[in-house]
């Protein structure tokens, strides 16, 4: 446990990344992005899907975000993990508060 | 255009001045003074010292405001500090022992101490420690300005909107209280990243997470609080400094605002911030505990838990401060069993406590007695905690001394007596002096006594039905007895306070130097020398076990194993940029306060500058030989 712990301290190791792995993202990300612009824009699907579509790219956007540009997908980023997910949970909380109780 | 003319003249002025290209001389001749080194220090026991001494300014003026409250409360009728004043005075009092005299000193112990405890040379971003110290600092001057310049905050210290929105509250009053909280805010949030960051990557070979000692464990917890609770009050200030400054109408119900979105806002930061002030305190106990029982934490594993759940639980609890407003049944039967739940983590600690110091080797030194008299005290705030937490209850008791009660058993008996205790327990460390242990004694029990007589006797004001933040009552309705009893209790707290100043100053006009390891302590901070040289360890030691000091004193070792040679050392170089941030943000707040568009654009502009200075700043330290490499290298 006590060691385990001490090799979280250690500065993670970068491997080398392959140039694809990043211009795909990227390319995926302005994508994404232009299809948000294109369902307002244009009647493209019923207007009730417009709102949960757009929040679906958005979590893709960001998922891609963390894990090929912000390196979450390598070792050494726990501590970056528990406190995203706890962040993610404080801010669920909230909204949720924030929304049912107004 | 005249006054924006002037102002870009002076600032070119002190542009150059500070830039050096006015006078060298002068410029040489500031930066030897004893001022300029504690300016632009990023030490982080200066840090801690500058937090610690600020944090004791505002809890005197915080109690002076408390004093005169009591004052107005003496006799029924009394006609001392009425109306707008003593509404002043309760906002202002709640304000200042909440964010500029509890946080302060907390984050002056954790700013101290902390590093040592863990084995580190320095906080991780000793610039944002600076950075950090100086926007309270200039956050809490901005809003006690309020007492001089167009009258103090007046909506009470949660600042409940409508109540807080220019309609009801005209005047700068309130706009202190934002920018003033906005600022200070901004200064809190870097220090919890600090804190955090450093407890995670700087600790020395063999201090993993579980063989830190407790206080760097709730500092941790502490942090990751901050982090999250801090935003929802930047984001409720933005709100209401909109609201008022800029015409929006986030809070105004006619135009189409919510007041209760205040009230989520507020809370959602307002709840974790208690257990902010608390856990550090929990800690400092655990480390005084275990210190003067001569005995291991009991059940240190269990203590890490209770310590995370109560943060963890610490966000789901929110709507206990607002049962009354009319969420529904629902939402108060969750949030009241949430509430509920975390009885039961402090449970643990508080058996935790008593098994440490059952069968043990006990003394009792001042820190000591600060620390057995806050069990039972903290207790009995835990236990009308719970009954607050029912709420049907809760709408009785609502609004009554008797919360005012309730908060100042977990807060003074909690947090104040937390920190009085890691003060003395500490003291050798902040000063390289002791305090006196005969004034220490008439202290605590001069102001453990007049806690209890001070607050005791409100339980039964608010039972009997006198509302809080009212500054009268009427006659021969049985108020009279119980109140003088309170005013009583609050003089001999002042008393203590003033035995406690009177206590520090004559340990800063004693010449003896304390011992490096006074209370024959078991954690790191015991291990470095007295006055703690600015580097903490010529070689960071190596750690084998919880209590790591305690463990080599019992192998035989007086001092700890080194972890590396005896080598040059880097520091961080001073910077005097913080300071000038700060400034520039608390003129720019201030403009904003007068309504003065010019002055505020001007201060934040003058901020981004010193951003702009930050960022092409090429100073990457400087390495030091220690002392021990210096005599080594003498007698070779």
């Amino acid at each position: 446990m006590a060691d385990q712990n001490t090799s979280n301290t250690q500065p993670p190791e970068h491997k080398p990344e392959s140039k694809m792995k990043h211009i795909v993202s990227f390319g995926a990300m302005i994508l994404l992005t232009v299809a948000a612009f294109v369902l307002v824009l244009r009647d493209v699907v019923p207007v009730v899907w417009v709102l949960p579509l757009m929040l679906g790219f958005a979590v893709i956007q960001v998922l891609l975000q963390l894990f090929t540009f912000m390196h979450l997908d390598q070792k050494g980023s726990f501590y970056y993990i528990l406190f995203i997910a706890f962040g993610v949970m404080v801010a669920v909380i909230s909204v949720t508060g924030l929304v049912f109780m107004p | 255009m005249g006054t924006l003319l002037i102002m870009i003249v002076f600032g070119l002025f002190f542009a150059a001045i500070f830039t050096g290209g006015y006078n060298n001389t002068l410029i040489q001749r500031a930066r030897k003074t004893t001022a300029w080194d504690w300016l632009t220090s990023v030490d982080h026991k200066k840090i801690g010292v500058m937090y610690f001494m600020a944090g004791i300014f505002y809890f005197v003026v915080g109690g002076l405001e408390a004093l005169f409250m009591r004052y107005q409360l003496l006799v029924p009728g009394n006609d001392a500090f009425v109306g707008r004043t003593f509404n002043e005075l309760l906002t202002m009092h709640g304000t200042t022992m909440i964010f500029f005299a509890a946080m302060p000193l907390i984050f002056g112990l954790i700013n101290v101490v902390m590093p040592l405890q863990i084995g580190a040379r320095d906080v991780a971003f000793p610039f944002l420690n600076s950075l950090g110290f100086w926007l309270f600092f200039f956050g809490a001057l901005l809003t006690n300005m309020g007492w001089i310049f167009g009258g103090a905050p007046d909506a009470g210290w949660t600042s409940y909107v409508q109540l807080a929105l220019n309609e009801y509250s005209p005047g700068p009053g309130v706009d202190y209280y934002v920018l003033g909280l906005q600022i200070a805010g901004a200064g809190t949030t870097m220090s919890g990243i600090n804190f955090l960051v450093t407890i995670l990557n700087m600790r020395t070979k063999g201090m993993s997470l579980l063989r830190m000692p407790m206080f760097t464990w709730t500092s941790l917890i502490t942090s990751v609080l901050i982090i999250f609770a801090m935003p929802p009050l930047t984001i409720a200030l933005l709100l209401l400094m909109m609201d008022r400054l800029f015409g929006a109408n986030f809070f105004d119900h006619v135009m189409g605002g919510s007041a209760v979105l205040w009230e989520h806002l507020f809370w959602i930061f307002g709840h974790p911030e208690v257990y902010i002030v608390v856990l550090p305190a929990f800690g400092i106990m655990s480390d005084i505990f275990s210190t003067f029982s001569k005995k291991k934490l009991f059940g240190y594993n269990s203590m890490v838990f209770a310590t995370s759940l109560i943060g963890f639980l610490g966000f789901m609890v929110w709507v206990h401060h607002m049962f009354t407003v009319g969420l529904g049944p629902v939402s108060n039967s969750i949030f009241a069993i949430a509430t509920m739940l975390i009885a039961i983590p402090t449970g643990i600690k508080v058996f935790n406590w008593l098994f440490t110091m059952w069968g043990g080797e006990l003394t009792f030194p001042v820190a000591m007695k600060w620390a057995i008299g806050f069990i039972p005290t903290f207790v009995i705030g835990g236990m009308t905690g719970i009954m607050l937490a029912a709420p049907p209850a809760d709408f009785q008791y609502q609004d009554s001394y008797f919360v005012v009660a309730h908060f100042h058993y977990v807060l003074i008996g909690g947090t104040v007596f937390a920190l009085l205790a890691g003060a003395y327990y500490w003291w050798p460390k902040m000063f390289g002096k002791m305090l006196s242990e005969r004034l220490g004694n008439w202290h605590f029990w001069l102001f453990f006594i007049g806690f209890h007589l001070t607050f005791f006797p409100q339980h039964f004001l608010g039972l009997f039905g006198m509302p809080r933040r009212v500054f009268t009552y009427e006659p021969n309705v049985g108020l009279e007895y119980i109140n003088q009893v309170s005013t009583f209790g609050a003089i001999l707290m002042g008393i203590g306070t003033i035995i406690f100043a009177w206590n520090m100053i004559q340990s800063f006009r004693s010449k003896k130097i304390a011992a490096a390891d006074p209370w024959d302590g078991r954690s790191l901070e015991w291990a470095t020398q007295t006055p703690v040289p600015f580097y903490n360890f010529a070689q960071l030691p190596e750690v084998r076990g919880v209590d790591a000091f305690w463990l080599e004193k019992q192998a035989g070792n007086k001092e700890m194993t080194p972890a590396e040679p005896l080598g040059k050392i880097h520091m961080p170089s001073g910077s005097h940029i913080p300071f000038l941030m700060s400034i520039a943000l608390f003129v720019g707040g201030w403009g904003l306060i007068a309504r003065s568009w010019q002055i505020g654009v001007m201060g934040l502009l003058a901020f981004g500058v010193t951003m702009f200075m930050r960022s092409f700043d090429r100073d990457h330290g400087f390495y030091v030989k220690p002392k021990e490499l210096l005599d080594k290298e003498a007698k070779s």
